[in-house]
């Protein structure tokens, strides 16, 4: 039989949750970079271009559901690459809500962030 | 049937010269994935200089005057900011090229070629961050 080497815990679904924000952000990420350095250049930003961008519904929410999928992945991929290097007991529980506060605060900034630049939730 | 792949201790880096290319794609996906974490915390609090700014009044924001475009255009007047974009545009194509060849795999398609395919995620990820210097670095001088 196969070893086990997966650092994910057995029978959970974070794994799974994973993979489905990798596969929407390799689209995402890839568009992100795309738009910003190709279409528009990093050194022509000025506010009221990023503006003009994120009071768009569908920019805003693209946006939002990117800052949520990267923070998902980006903070689980961190915890389990830990786990896989033998973090376990009550270190593990202290990374894992370190873990969780910072990611609540990088959602709240970003949310806060986007709701700054669109003067709020844009409605169309 | 599955078969087992023997990958020895992988966190003892002193024998890095008998790493296989599935170690290398390993290491480098937690590598690439350790600096996008750290970068996209970086860019939130960087554009967080957006709340101020959206504050300052119509006149201001219409000259570019405000405190996030003065940010932004700050950093990217620096020619070592433009340097690290090009170094976080390589890192952000292999984690996703290499991530999509992680997909495959676990979906069951090319465990078999999986070395060639991470080679050809290195490959690519080195043309498409050559083909993007000039634009990276595009005002810089």
């Amino acid at each position: 039989m196969a070893e086990r080497y997966s650092s994910f815990t057995k029978g959970g679904r974070l794994w799974l949750w994973q993979r489905i924000t990798a596969a929407f952000l390799v689209v995402v990420l890839a568009f992100h970079f795309f738009l910003l350095h190709f279409v528009y250049h990093a050194d022509e930003v000025t506010f009221a271009l990023s503006q003009s961008r994120m009071e768009t519904l569908t920019y805003y929410s693209l946006m939002i559901l990117f800052l949520f999928t990267a923070t998902f992945h980006g903070v689980n991929g961190v915890y389990n690459a830990l786990i896989n290097q033998g973090l376990t007991g009550t270190k593990r529980q202290v990374v894992k809500w370190t873990l969780v506060a910072a990611s609540v605060v990088l959602l709240v900034q970003g949310v806060r962030t986007a709701n700054a630049w669109a003067g709020g939730v844009p409605l169309l | 049937m599955s078969q087992s792949y023997n990958r020895g201790t992988i966190e003892s880096f002193g024998r890095w010269r008998e790493f296989s290319a599935g170690m290398w794609a390993w290491i480098f996906h937690k590598f690439t994935g350790w600096v996008l974490v750290g970068y996209l915390f970086t860019h939130i609090a960087v554009l967080s200089t957006a709340i101020p700014a959206a504050s300052a009044d119509p006149a201001t924001l219409a000259a570019g005057g405000d405190i996030y475009t003065n940010t932004i255009v700050t950093l990217e007047s620096l020619l070592l900011v433009r340097i690290l974009e090009v170094g976080l545009l390589a890192v952000a194509v292999f984690h996703i090229l290499n991530g999509l060849r992680l997909l495959l795999v676990d979906l069951g398609v090319g465990l078999e070629s999986q070395d060639k395919s991470f080679y050809a995620s290195v490959i690519l990820t080195g043309a498409i961050t050559v083909a993007s210097v000039p634009t990276f670095v595009a005002g810089a001088f």
